[in-house]
């Protein structure tokens, strides 16, 4: 045991002598710093935004509520808040926040003329990419490693030391063991450390920070072994790296693409503008039907509102508001579908992943923080329920005639933050 | 430089590209890198012209439904509504910058301004984070990597072997056998642009600028040209292959990798942008001021009223020869309008500074500027895409006002307040079907060649600066180096 530690102690110290080792760790340390430095400001950027828009939010539906009285108009004029709270790892994984809306206004007209709205932000930002925790791992720590596993053994066999230390050497692993070990032990600390600062910041779960440790550092030991394997092989430092280059490029870039290409190929679905247009001809067309048409396509899937009947022959809100519905119908497949191909698409993407490590290690943790298509979808699926759920709420006081006054407003279904999935997920995994 | 010892680089060339033709990895990363940016040029070529084809056919569709609609109340086709479909540029076939991330199809109608919807990378697979089969992709990220992987040890092999001082002693100077390097290179180069250029004739035949087509190319030869220069400069300051090696992939791990991404994350960081959502809610605080206009006697519109009558010399709006609803409807969509576009145009701003932000890193890494060079040349930016903004724009608030002209002047005031008394009232106030066919052809057509020049020059002018520094530093290693 005293032995090992020896050699430990004693590599130690050749690694602090060692400029170009040392230059490598700080790097890596500045770059995880970096990025969890404006991981954080980006979340709290979000949670500052959420904050201002629930205040708006409520002041904005007020005054609405202040200048109508009938439940028809109260309903055309007042939006509702939806929003999904980052999660207190979305500071590592900033995930595709930048691609899917995480905040959005509804209200009681047709949703699918609404729900593709969308509020992102500066494309050219997010076609960039941004610098996360994540991608510090998955992409940046894999050439980092090379860089320092690839001339373990050769650079001492250039330098023409490599016969004597291993002749000295109690044995071979006691030698590179603990060369290799020390220099994973440094980078690993340098890459993790302001991860670990940034989850005791934002009051990460404690098992949470333990499970992406420990996945951290598997991949990183994955390209560790990869590295010092290939090394042990063949002799020029320069045929090594450019051989584990390759590997990085294959893993980060070639495979997942063709995966992308085979997928997008392979599956089709109804395209975004038939769901709009469908709904909006339905929408439209429905002004010059006879109330009867759109009632009757209304009261198959509310059958508890049979008995409505239409007040004048003119305008009425109830109507209104069955042909919003009976628009929503009308595109309810081709908006299944479009959804359907899209958690499809995820699905196949996720095996495509078990070819790429780089992209496995970025699906598992932004799934982790929620951060990911998998908590888009789910936050769609949110602001859907909480349409119906408006609907519902206002359904009896436009069809059923129940006595409506303002104080029935309190009782209005409210948004709850779709981040409650948070929990579920963190007890899946 | 004399012909003579120009004579010298020639042989200096031709022997680095026996040298790369005998080893194994120099042949196979050069193979695999031609055939990478052979598929990527073929793939996105087609992607970019299906989109293309199917964009505008939607457009087309659109404005066929707009004409066809039956006789209605004009206010109904306000809502009822158009599109506008953005084609991508004949460029987007090399860089298709920021396509997938922002909506391609606006829906337009009255009384608001949408964003851009359906955005393609909605429905991606997210494998894609990491990098794109793009040609752009390929030529700024991994073609830098292959010239490194291919000349790293092209000075300092010279050095390991003991030949360099060999060479020099024979007279050829260290510089002639730097360019002689450099020539061979600059085959590799041109190896490389081969399929963008065959790209960028077709994009051409599209219909795209020469002069654009002819900056475009220049930029990616001029970033490969600062590329090639910096292995030169890493392997002649260097004395050994490996220490060549290693800090050329790291240089390029600084410049490809982490570089863009800190740009992009600096920039959203230290500028913030609310957002459409946020802006938003000060629209309506603002709108609430101006009225609603499908109400005609909302005390807003007091003012308007009290001017027709004047101007007609009438007493009662029923008197009035136009039709007063229609007025309203006509005044309230420009005020709303107004209010609406200095909201929008605000928030492009606040986008544009964001991207200026992250493209002034092109000073801190030649790859941030070839970035920017390139999508700004292709007509991908965030700038052509507030200009998509703009026109659609445009488009909606002329059919809108159109609309609400035939409301003014072909429907009558009076069957249009009784519109709702009975199905023969409604039926009453409606006008023709030959009023929809006032809806413009709309074609999005990108900024002119001159505009996207003048907007790249920072871009060249960052490149400039890079081959600048990289070639006084050669000359200063090259010095010290015998």
């Amino acid at each position: 045991m005293t032995y090992l530690f020896k050699q430990i102690g004693r590599e130690w110290r050749f690694m602090l002598r060692q400029r170009y080792v040392l230059i490598l760790l700080l790097c890596s340390f500045l770059v995880s710093g970096f990025a969890v430095f404006t991981g954080l400001a980006e979340v709290a950027q979000q949670q500052q935004t959420i904050e201002r828009l629930k205040l708006a939010d409520v002041r904005d539906r007020l005054e609405a509520q202040a200048k109508y009285n009938d439940p028809g108009s109260l309903a055309y004029y007042s939006f509702h808040l939806t929003y999904s709270e980052p999660s207190s790892l979305a500071f590592a994984a900033l995930g595709e926040r930048d691609v899917y809306p995480w905040k959005h206004r509804v209200r009681m007209l047709a949703l699918e003329g609404q729900i593709y709205e969308s509020d992102s932000q500066n494309a050219e930002l997010a076609q960039a990419g941004k610098i996360d925790f994540v991608f510090v791992i998955s992409a940046l720590a894999p050439l980092f490693i090379i860089l320092l596993f690839h001339d373990l053994i050769a650079s001492e066999r250039s330098s023409g030391r490599h016969d004597l230390l291993v002749s000295t050497a109690k044995s071979k692993y006691a030698l590179w063991g603990s060369r290799g070990l020390v220099r994973f032990g440094a980078v690993v600390l340098c890459l993790m450390l302001p991860f670990y600062i940034g989850a005791m910041i934002s009051s990460t779960g404690f098992q949470a920070v333990l499970l992406i440790s420990l996945w951290c550092v598997v991949y990183l030991a994955f390209w560790t072994v990869l590295s010092v394997w290939l090394g042990k092989n063949l002799a020029s430092a320069p045929r090594i790296a450019s051989m584990l280059i390759a590997c990085w490029v294959l893993l980060a870039f070639v495979l997942p693409i063709l995966s992308d290409l085979l997928i997008n190929n392979s599956v089709h679905s109804a395209k975004g503008g038939d769901i709009l247009l469908t709904q909006r001809e339905t929408v439209n067309d429905a002004w010059d039907l006879p109330v009867s048409t759109t009632m009757e396509a209304f009261v198959t899937t509310h059958p508890q509102y049979s008995d409505y009947s239409h007040q004048g022959e003119g305008f009425d809100w109830g109507w209104y508001y069955a042909f919003q519905q009976v628009g929503d119908q009308a595109a309810g497949e081709f908006s299944n579908d479009y959804r359907a191909a899209a958690a499809n698409k995820y699905k196949l993407a996720g095996y495509a992943t078990l070819l790429s490590p780089p992209l496995l290690l970025q699906r598992k943790l932004n799934r982790l923080a929620n951060t990911d298509a998998l908590a888009a979808f789910e936050y769609e699926q949110d602001i859907r329920d909480f349409h119906k759920a408006l609907r519902m709420a206002y359904y009896p006081w436009l069809f059923a005639q129940e006595k409506f006054d303002k104080t029935h407003l309190t009782s209005l279904p409210q948004f709850k933050d779709s981040t409650h999935n948070y929990k579920k997920v963190q007890n899946e995994q | 430089m004399s012909s003579h010892s120009f004579a010298k680089a020639l042989v200096v060339a031709k022997d680095e590209w026996r040298y790369w033709l005998r080893s194994k990895l120099a042949i196979s990363v050069l193979v695999i890198g031609l055939l990478l940016t052979l598929s990527s040029v073929i793939v996105t070529a087609v992607t970019m012209m299906e989109l293309s084809h199917t964009r505008s056919s939607l457009q087309d569709t659109a404005e066929q439904t707009f004409v066809d609609q039956p006789d209605r109340h004009p206010h109904r086709m306000v809502h009822y509504g158009h599109y506008a479909f953005r084609v991508p540029s004949p460029l987007s076939t090399i860089d298709p910058g920021v396509d997938a991330f922002t909506g391609n199809s606006i829906f337009l109608e009255g009384h608001r301004q949408n964003s851009a919807m359906f955005a393609d990378q909605k429905q991606g697979t997210a494998l894609t984070s990491l990098g794109s089969l793009s040609p752009a992709f390929i030529l700024q990220v991994l073609a830098p990597l292959l010239l490194i992987l291919i000349a790293y040890s092209s000075v300092s092999r010279e050095r390991e072997s003991q030949t360099l001082s060999f060479i020099v002693s024979q007279g050829t100077s260290i510089f002639t056998l730097i360019i002689g390097k450099g020539l061979a290179l600059l085959c590799v180069v041109g190896l490389i642009m081969l399929p963008l250029i065959a790209s960028s004739g077709i994009a051409i035949m599209q219909g795209e600028s020469i002069v654009v087509v002819l900056s475009f190319l220049s930029a990616y030869i001029l970033y490969l040209l600062v590329w090639s220069l910096v292995v030169l400069l890493v392997s002649t300051a260097v004395s050994k292959n490996s220490e060549s090696f290693t800090a050329l992939l790291f240089v390029w791990i600084l410049f490809c990798i982490v570089m863009p991404r800190i740009a992009s994350s600096t920039a959203s960081a230290s500028i913030v942008s609310p957002g459409k959502l946020e802006t938003d809610f000060a629209v309506i605080a603002e709108l609430r001021k101006l009225g609603d206009g499908h109400n005609a006697n909302d005390p807003a519109f007091s003012q308007l009223k009290a001017s027709l009558l004047r101007q007609y010399s009438v007493q009662t709006v029923e008197e009035l020869p136009i039709n007063f609803r229609g007025a309203v409807a006509r005044a309230s969509e420009a005020q709303l309008t107004e209010v609406l576009n200095r909201f929008a145009e605000n928030s492009m701003q606040e986008e544009l500074a964001q991207t200026q932000l992250a493209r002034s890193f092109g000073w801190l890494s030649p790859m941030v500027a070839i970035r920017s060079l390139s999508m700004i040349s292709a007509g991908t930016s965030i700038e052509t895409h507030h200009r998509f903004m703009r026109e659609a724009e445009d488009l909606r608030f002329s059919f809108v006002q159109s609309l609400n002209q035939v409301h003014v002047n072909k429907l009558n005031y009076a069957d249009d307040m009784n519109r709702n008394a009975n199905a023969e009232a409604g039926q009453k106030a409606r006008v023709s079907a030959e009023n929809w066919q006032m809806i413009q052809d709309f074609e999005f057509q990108l900024e002119s060649a001159s505009a996207r020049l003048q907007r790249s020059l920072p871009a060249f002018a960052q490149l400039f600066m890079w081959i600048a520094i990289a070639g006084a530093l050669i000359r200063f290693f090259g010095r010290r180096a015998v």
